[in-house]
């Protein structure tokens, strides 16, 4: 048996025990099932979310496209905030105090605010997000620029490279391994900003469906959704790391 | 300063033409108008046949790497004396001049084609232009099956190679090299100085070469200019009248190899001593 083999082997007899132990438990009424759930309970739950009565579709299209928007939008424009600063270090510096200030915040008690502002529907959940992923991203570009090696620099300079050529043909690729990885952090805040404002308000959403499920005291529910959420995390890393292998060959 | 006044064979066949390269009193200060400004050069003259290879030896901070800076056009620093390359005030970005440092300076998002392709990319090489040749001179550094890969899969003394193959695929006619294989094993060291040799026996670049190592001056060089430590003078202008083509292998046990080093090792000790 190969040691990969092994390994996921190993990781099913461990999760398939635990889930027994949790059944066995709840059935026997040692594990209370109104604290947490149980897992035929919560099976039965997603079953009837996705296949019987498919409310769950709707909720999970809004976070994820909620969260898609604030995670691209975010992004860009830090990037080309960011590029800006390099270009003009004395905006960037009269800039600084207050992206500093506004970044110290606890940047989920705008949300009452930005719920006044733009509503229960998808915006108050986009702004909280991009509010966190453009922060971010943001500095890791500032980060990634600056971190140019100073050797390549002199080359450059040396061979008679025009400041343009400098930019695209070694700033900007030298920065890009920082840059990802501020992106990577981004979409994971973005997911994060979006299910924090629907756990708040919203009209749709997991976050809002889980304040919901949580006030009825649906402890199936809770886990049930907790589960989606941890799964929908670790799709996007598992994404964002395929993206770096094909992105960042020669790292 | 005692100039030695031997007159090698290769001095002798060098064409009377205008000198590659020429320093006329050359002085030098960083920080000038500043409380404490530090005399880097004082009055350096030397200058280079076409074709010469010159090493410049001497203790660290004595200005070798401020030289060949101010050579390159890298160095905005008020100087006095004249300098000269091709006849012409140095700028930056000059396409007669090639410089290569210490470090490799590789990109690591480049395989080692890229990298050696980016000089004359950067100086506006048509493509497959530049891709033919960097290929030829990875070939003539012994790199020839590796031109796919990234910097991060070379050794050490192979990026050494690649940033040769970068360095003289410019085709300029002036090289600067900046202690380039100070940072590598001494053996992977006598290797790249052979490939350096074949690689100048067949392209004839005026070379100034800065290193700390005598033994490596010696093998390289027509001449070797000793400088004192700070303020940077001139200590001696040795010939090197070895015959070419060398092996820098079979030098190291020729005994005028060996007289030279210890001329050469004297003159140094008395500039790191002998100065204000
Ligand atoms: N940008 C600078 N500003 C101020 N002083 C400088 C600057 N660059 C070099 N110097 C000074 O000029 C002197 C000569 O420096 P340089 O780098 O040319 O020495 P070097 O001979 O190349 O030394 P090494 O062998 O250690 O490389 C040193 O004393 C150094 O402190
Ligand atoms: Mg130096």
């Amino acid at each position: 048996m190969s040691k990969t083999v092994r390994l996921t082997l190993g990781h099913v007899v461990f999760i398939a025990a635990f889930i027994g132990l949790w059944e066995f438990l709840s059935a026997r009424g040692i594990l209370d099932p109104t604290f947490f759930g149980r897992p035929s309970g919560i099976v039965m739950y997603l079953w009837n979310g996705f296949i019987v009565e498919r409310n769950l579709w709707t909720d999970l299209f809004y976070t994820i496209l909620a969260a898609t928007i604030a995670f691209w939008g975010g992004s860009l424009a830090a990037i080309l905030v960011g590029l800006l600063f390099a270009m003009l270090p004395r905006v960037h510096r009269a800039c600084e105090p207050y992206l500093t200030l506004f970044n110290s915040m606890p940047r989920i008690a705008l949300a009452p605010l930005f719920l006044l502002w733009f509503g229960l529907g998808i915006g108050s959940k986009i702004a909280l997000a991009v509010s966190l992923t453009f922060f971010i991203v943001l500095s890791s570009t500032v980060a990634g620029i600056k971190g140019v090696n100073s050797d390549h620099l002199v080359l450059s300079r040396a061979l008679g490279a025009k400041p343009g050529q400098v930019f695209f043909k070694v700033t900007l690729p030298s920065a890009v391994p920082i840059i990802f990885s501020g992106l990577r952090l981004g979409l994971v805040y973005a997911l994060l900003g979006v299910v924090g404002a629907e756990l708040i308000a919203a009209e749709h959403g997991l976050g809002q469906v889980l304040a919901y499920l949580q006030s009825t005291f649906d402890m199936d529910g809770v886990m049930a959704l907790l589960f989606l959420l941890a799964l929908l995390g670790l799709s996007i890393t598992i994404a964002m790391n395929y993206l770096e292998r094909k992105l960042l060959v020669w790292q | 300063m005692n100039r030695m006044t031997a007159t090698p064979p290769a001095e002798a066949s060098v064409s009377p033409a205008a000198p590659a390269i020429a320093l006329n009193d050359l002085t030098m200060r960083f920080g000038a108008g500043t409380e404490t400004p530090v005399l880097a050069v004082d009055r350096v003259s030397f200058s280079l046949a076409p074709g010469e290879f010159v090493s410049l030896v001497g203790p660290s901070g004595c200005g070798k790497t401020t030289i060949l800076n101010l050579l390159t056009g890298l160095l905005h620093e008020e100087h006095e004396g004249d300098v000269r390359v091709l006849g012409k005030k140095p700028r930056s970005g000059n396409p007669d001049i090639a410089y290569m440092l210490a470090r490799d300076s590789l990109l690591p998002w480049r395989t080692a084609l890229g990298n050696a392709a980016f000089g004359m990319e950067v100086r506006g090489v048509a493509r497959p232009e530049r891709q033919a040749r960097a290929l030829e001179l990875l070939k003539q550094v012994g790199l020839g099956d590796f031109a796919d890969k990234y910097p991060k899969a070379l050794s050490h003394g192979m990026r050494q190679r690649c940033a040769l193959a970068r360095t003289f695929a410019l085709d300029s006619t002036v090289l600067l090299m900046d202690e380039p294989f100070g940072a590598l094993d001494a053996q992977t060291k006598l290797t790249l100085e052979d490939v350096l040799m074949d690689l100048w026996s067949a392209h004839r670049k005026t070379v100034v070469f800065v290193t700390h190592d005598l033994a490596e001056a010696i093998a390289l060089s027509d001449r070797v200019i000793v400088m004192s430590a700070r303020p940077g003078r001139m200590i001696a202008d040795v010939p090197v009248d070895l015959p070419r083509p060398r092996s820098v292998r079979k030098l190291q046990t020729d005994h005028r190899f060996h007289d030279l080093y210890a001329q050469l090792w004297g003159l140094l000790e008395q500039g790191v001593t002998n100065d204000e």
